[in-house]
């Protein structure tokens, strides 16, 4: 019952915290956060789940499952539970929230019970996106994720909100609808009477298909597979879906963008993973050579968009586009380090986003402005800021012992020890991407941060609040232990991709080799 | 008494403590950090030293220690990752010489940034302590992965250093080329590290214990199978399948790649770029830089891994062109400069190739040889250096000093040390070991390598201008009549810049009587100690590790033979070239009023004071094609590929719009709509259902 619990408590604080006045509910809502914050460490530090989710042999951790409803011949389950995979991003997305709402208390200065309990809405929302196991469930989550994400940008947002949250909520939502689609045809096209995830996974592998339209099972496979894959690359965001992100980000409230990349964008590759490839691997590993081509597209692609950027924002926000093609690059490597550090760096990606994204926060809240020409050596004025500003950023840039690089590192053994063709050449494309990440992380900081101070703005640059420090410094600290420790989380993690991997492997008409036995 | 060895993690861990003391209490109690964290930093790094010192005992009583220590990564269905302490004799002695590098330098910088009252000590202590601890972390890791981390750690601490003076405009832009630009290698770096990995499955230096591996003796293994010997291991077999290579195209090609790391930290052409910019930073961070850490990493990295590049003609045949190359190139660039911490800038370039070109002609021992004696000259120099500024208060122009001689004699007479051991006069350090190198690249270029020969001549044709920029350098600061006020009377010097300086004065003209070759062929005498200490033991793992095997590998895998010559004549040929270089400057400059001899070469002093426009070229890529690519790229994204999203979102609400009108509330518009729809469903079904 600890799902359940986690998720009636986040509940129960968004509607405390909308109730409450503007004036507590701030300090209200960071109180309340705490509570799921401790709840989903104490269920980490009690994690007895082993093997996958999905697949056979996988025993869940907190687990539930009842009937609920039954529509026709199809039974729905209230069924949640927690493997290695959804373990770490349970965390991530509870600790996420509590700084996230920890750094809005300075800039968001009206209706904050409204803001505050959207914030908390959303993490029960994504909670529940990581720990469902029934599709229905999942699927409500899923699309109740948007919501307070679309009101959040659409009212505290920048000058173009408007037409930033409806651009993310429709292309999103589009994108869904897809998915929605491919993964119904090929229900229907099973012998089930279930939409739990785990029974359709297995019942994928088996083979137990029934009318399948008269198209045959792999081709219906291969339609829910890109109808599927399309739905989720939009939310990852992969080029050439990426064009909603930099505008929602833009325009979204500081919190609201710590939240979007720190957490919502994981559920795309949280969901590519969970379905397309553990459910589908035989059709990935068959399309592996452009799915690569797609990520390594991503990577350099994204990162070349950072460069020519000169807001602050933007230049994280493309970053993100760049880094989570690595996590794609990681999937479809097929292997243990492959898939095991695609996972991390979902993790370690959102520690790290949501740090950077904080600390432009903490410039714009005094500066009012996050253009590079406009700033100049601010370290001067804001020492700790900069200081963790240089840090996160060489963070970004996969330094060692920040949790960035083992994910980095992770994939790139994993990609280069794939299978498919020239998996050694797109692994090194791919890698490029560390030089250009430091090309304009390093140029950011060398024009914001250093240089003679200049700042073209009517505020005075002062030193950041002490509860706008914190929340950085202790992002900086789990990014720091994560990468030195890696250890802590990514045993679980492995636990739950090795069936992954043996599934693809047996998938797979090629002879097991490296990737299989080695990596 | 294998005492010593089980502190070994103290080395790195004790400077880190320091950096963790001067971050903390430099924040939240400045008034209790005694001396900016100079103190702590001193302390610890003695530590450090007395530590190294004992392990290097204990070392040259042959007990050597390869084992991990912490597991990074453990992944029980694939390799693990782990970091480990490697302590043999390259290592033993390469701590020693870091450890005592860095302890003097955190006493220079005491009389350097202290006295001087620069601000935001702290910060500059606690980068000191980070920069210590990377390096000797780099120098104990005993698998590539460990050496990578730590590598990239140092990177990052240069450009805290390097950019240390923040608040000018100088110093971040020349932080961010060194970081950026040695990324740039570390690119190649990364995945030769991934490709050691997929293709041997463990990334260790040297096997011990049971079932142990390491990927130079795999890569042996498999190269004598090709050649006949034993059995490929399975998996590198595989992995060659997978790549389509052969086992020496395909390890010669991941020898590359690593050798792209080196090549940028190591400052070698044409990655060298980054390094005079680094001279922004405070003098005794070049003196560490230079000497003992960033740059000494590259090299050493090469001879940890020797065991791996010794079966790799082609890649030694290039580390020798580029290290050969890059010696002299630097060189002449040395040669036309203004600025003291210029001069010594190209030096380090052009000695660093000299290492290069050691290590790729066979000469391992003249190599690491050339790494000590390089590492207390050029620290003396920097730190010298770094005293001079202090007295003509920060002007580093040559032009603007002379006469100083009189004025900071313990300065001078060290000083003077160290230029004739990089000039390479006998009998300072620098002589023996540049000597070596040559002799060696000169026996294995007569053995039959063309490549080899040509490597050489353009080394010995080096030593020329390295006794020329030196003795220019030293004649111009100390000599003649003081050309300005400050160097009339120039600001003293205390203890703590002294100390330093005499310490490193009598390394750098003994230090070389550890290994005189050319002596112990003349009398026969075992003398050669750095020969005894590098050759490695026999029959126990790390004999791996040792000379002897490595000799027997440039032999049987590499094909390099030495041609038997004598060293006397190559050392008198370089010895004179050095003279001359030097006799040269002294000529020309010597005197109350040198003028500018260098102007007269027109063109070429040109080309040279812009170092061939090195810089140009890479700025170009940068900012004339990689900035207007990405800007392309953002004007595509925004016009295409959002345009299209745009598109396809204005069409629905456009043709919304227009659907919408049929909802428009007139009831007999909508009487009109469903009968016409029911005719067209009739006709629809008429049609399909074939009542027709």
């Amino acid at each position: 019952m600890m799902i359940e619990a986690l998720l009636g408590v986040t509940l129960l604080s968004a509607l405390v915290v909308m109730l409450a006045p503007d004036r507590i509910a701030g300090k209200l809502a960071a109180g309340l956060s705490l509570l799921p914050v401790v709840g989903s460490v104490w269920m980490f530090v009690q994690f007895d789940g082993s093997g996958n989710a999905l697949l056979e042999g996988g025993s869940l951790a907190f687990e539930t499952m009842t009937h609920w409803i039954t529509i026709g011949p199809y039974t729905l389950n209230w069924h949640v539970g927690i493997d290695g995979i959804s373990m770490p991003l349970v965390v991530l997305s509870t600790v996420l929230t509590t700084l996230a709402i920890t750094s809005a208390w300075t800039p968001i200065d009206e209706r904050q019970s409204q803001f505050y309990a959207l914030m908390l809405l959303m993490e029960a929302s994504l909670l529940g996106v990581f720990t469902a196991l029934d599709f229905f469930v999942w699927f409500v989550f899923w699309e109740f994720v948007l919501v307070p994400m679309y009101f959040l940008i659409g009212i505290w947002g920048g000058p173009r909100r408007k037409y930033a949250a409806i651009k993310f909520f429709v292309y999103t939502n589009v994108a869904s609808l897809l998915m929605f689609i491919g993964f119904m045809a090929l229900v229907f096209g099973l012998d089930v009477t279930t939409m739990d995830m785990p029974a359709i996974a297995q019942a994928i592998h088996a083979g137990q298909f029934g009318t399948t339209y008269g198209l045959g099972a792999e081709t219906l496979k291969t339609v829910a597979f890109f109808a599927m894959f399309i739905g989720f690359a939009v939310k990852v965001p992969t080029v050439p879906l990426h064009t909603w992100l930099p505008d929602a980000h833009v325009q979204a409230p500081t919190p609201a963008s710590v939240m979007l990349a720190g957490v919502l964008l994981k559920m795309g590759t949280y969901a590519l993973l969970r379905f397309n490839f553990t459910m589908m691997p035989g059709i990935a590993q068959q399309y592996a050579v452009p799915i690569a081509a797609l990520a390594v597209l991503s990577v350099i692609y994204g990162a070349m968009l950072a460069l020519a950027q000169r807001d602050l924002k933007r230049i994280v926000a493309y970053s993100s586009v760049s880094s989570m093609g690595y996590v794609i690059l990681g999937l479809v490597a097929y292997n243990y380090y492959g898939v095991g550090g695609a996972t991390f760096q979902m993790v370690a990606h959102g520690l790290i986003s949501g740090l950077m994204f904080m600390c432009v926060g903490v410039i714009y809240n005094t500066a009012h402005t996050r253009m590079v020409g406009d700033l100049s050596g601010i370290a001067d004025k804001m020492p700790v800021t900069a200081a963790v500003f240089i840090a996160a950023a060489f963070g970004y840039m996969g330094l060692p012992l920040m949790a960035g690089f083992a994910g980095e590192l992770f994939i790139f053994l994993g990609g280069f020890g794939a299978d498919f063709a020239h998996a050694q050449l797109f692994t090194a494309l791919a890698m490029f991407g560390i030089v250009i990440v430091a090309g304009y992380l390093l140029f950011a900081m060398q024009r914001v941060l250093f240089g003679p101070f200049a700042a073209e703005t009517d505020y005075d640059i002062v030193p950041a609040a002490l509860h706008d420090t914190v929340p950085i410094v202790a992002l900086l600290l789990l990014v720091i232990v994560a990468g030195t420790v890696p250890n802590v989380f990514y045993g679980m993690i492995q636990d739950a991709v090795t069936p992954v991997v043996d599934a693809a492997a047996s998938a797979s008409a090629v002879v097991v080799s490296t990737g299989g036995v080695f990596l | 008494m294998a005492g010593a060895l089980e502190f070994i993690p103290a080395i790195p861990l004790l400077p880190f403590a320091s950096f963790l003391v001067a971050l903390l209490a430099g924040y939240f109690a400045p008034k209790l950090l005694p001396k900016g964290g100079a103190i702590p930093g001193i302390v610890a790094t003695a530590g450090s030293l007395v530590v190294s010192v004992w392990a290097f005992v204990t070392v040259s009583q042959g007990e050597y220690i390869a084992e991990s220590i912490y597991t990074w990564v453990a992944a029980p269905n694939a390799f693990s990752l782990h970091f480990g302490v490697l302590v043999d004799p390259l290592a033993a002695m390469m701590l020693v010489i870091v450890s005592l590098v860095a302890f003097l330098v955190h006493v220079f910088s005491l009389g350097y940034m202290n006295d001087e009252g620069e601000g935001g000590l702290h910060r500059y202590y606690a980068g000191l302590g980070l920069f210590t601890f990377s390096m000797l972390a780099f120098v104990v890791a005993d698998n590539l992965l460990m050496a990578f981390m730590f590598f990239e750690l140092v990177g990052l601490c240069s450009y805290l250093l390097i950019g240390f003076h923040f608040r000018q405009q100088g110093p971040p832009s020349a932080a961010k080329k060194a970081f950026l630009v040695t990324r740039f290698g570390d690119y190649f770096f990364l995945i030769g590290v991934v490709a050691v990995f997929a293709t041997f499955g463990t990334a260790r230096f040297v096997a011990t214990g049971e079932g142990a591996h390491a990927f130079p003796h795999m890569a042996e293994q498999a190269l004598a199978a090709v050649g006949g010997e034993g059995t490929m291991p399975a998996h590198v077999a595989h992995f060659l399948d997978v790549v389509g290579m052969s086992a020496q195209q395909w390890f010669s090609v991941v020898g590359l790649l690593v050798l792209g790391g080196v090549i940028g930290k190591s400052a070698q052409f044409p990655l060298h770029t980054w390094l005079p910019d680094a001279m922004e930073g405070p003098t005794p961070v070049s003196a560490l830089i230079h000497a003992a850490t960033m740059v000494a990493a590259g090299v050493y990295l090469v001879a940890r891994m020797y065991g791996f590049y010794a079966l790799l003609p082609t890649v030694l045949a290039i580390i020798a062109l580029v290290g050969g190359f890059t010696a002299l190139f630097a060189a002449t660039m040395g040669v036309v400069k203004d600025e003291l911490k210029q001069v010594l800038a190209y030096s380090t370039i052009s000695q660093y190739g000299y290492m290069m070109l050691g290590l790729g002609t066979g000469g391992y021992i003249a190599a690491s040889f050339h790494l000590l004696t390089h590492a207390f000259f050029k620290a003396l120099l920097f730190l010298g250096a770094g005293s001079v500024i202090i007295a003509m208060h920060h002007n580093e122009n040559m032009w603007d000093m002379g006469g100083l001689r009189k004025k900071m004699p313990v300065t001078y007479y060290t000083f003077l040390s160290g230029s004739l051991a990089l000039a390479g006069i006998v009998p300072f350090a620098g002589f023996w070991s540049k000597d070596e190198i040559l002799y060696e690249a000169l026996i294995y270029g007569a053995g039959d390598s063309p490549i080899l020969l040509a490597a050489y001549a353009m080394g010995l044709l080096a030593v020329f201008f390295t006794g020329f920029y030196t003795f220019r350098m030293v004649v111009l600061t100390f000599h003649g009549e003081p050309r300005s006020d400050t160097a009339e009377d120039p600001h003293g010097v205390r203890w703590n810049v002294k100390f330093p300086l005499v310490v490193l004065g009598v390394l750098a003209a003994t230090v070389g009587l550890v290994n005189m070759t050319p002596v112990a062929e003349a009398t026969g005498l075992h003398i050669e100690f750095l020969h005894t200490w590098l050759a490695g033991p026999e029959g126990t793992a790390f004999s791996a590790l040792g000379y002897e095997h490595y000799h027997h590998l440039l032999e049987s895998f590499a094909g390099y033979h030495a041609a038997d010559i004598a060293p006397f004549v190559p050392a008198a040929v370089s010895l004179a070239l050095a003279l001359g270089g030097a006799g040269l400057a002294w000529l020309l400059y010597s005197g109350p009023a040198p003028t500018k001899h260098t102007e007269k070469l027109g063109a070429a002093r040109t080309l040279l004071y812009n170092n061939y426009y090195q810089d140009e070229y890479q700025v170009w890529l940068a900012k004339g094609v990689t900035l207007p690519l990405a800007r392309g790229a953002d004007t595509f994204d925004q016009g295409v590929i959002d345009g299209i999203v745009n598109a396809v979102s204005s069409i629905s609400l456009f043709s919304g719009g227009r659907i919408r009108r049929i909802q428009d509330g007139i009831v007999s518009h909508y009487a009109t709509m469903l009968t016409l729809g029911l005719v067209a469903l009739l006709v629809v079904f008429g049609v399909t259902g074939g009542w027709f």
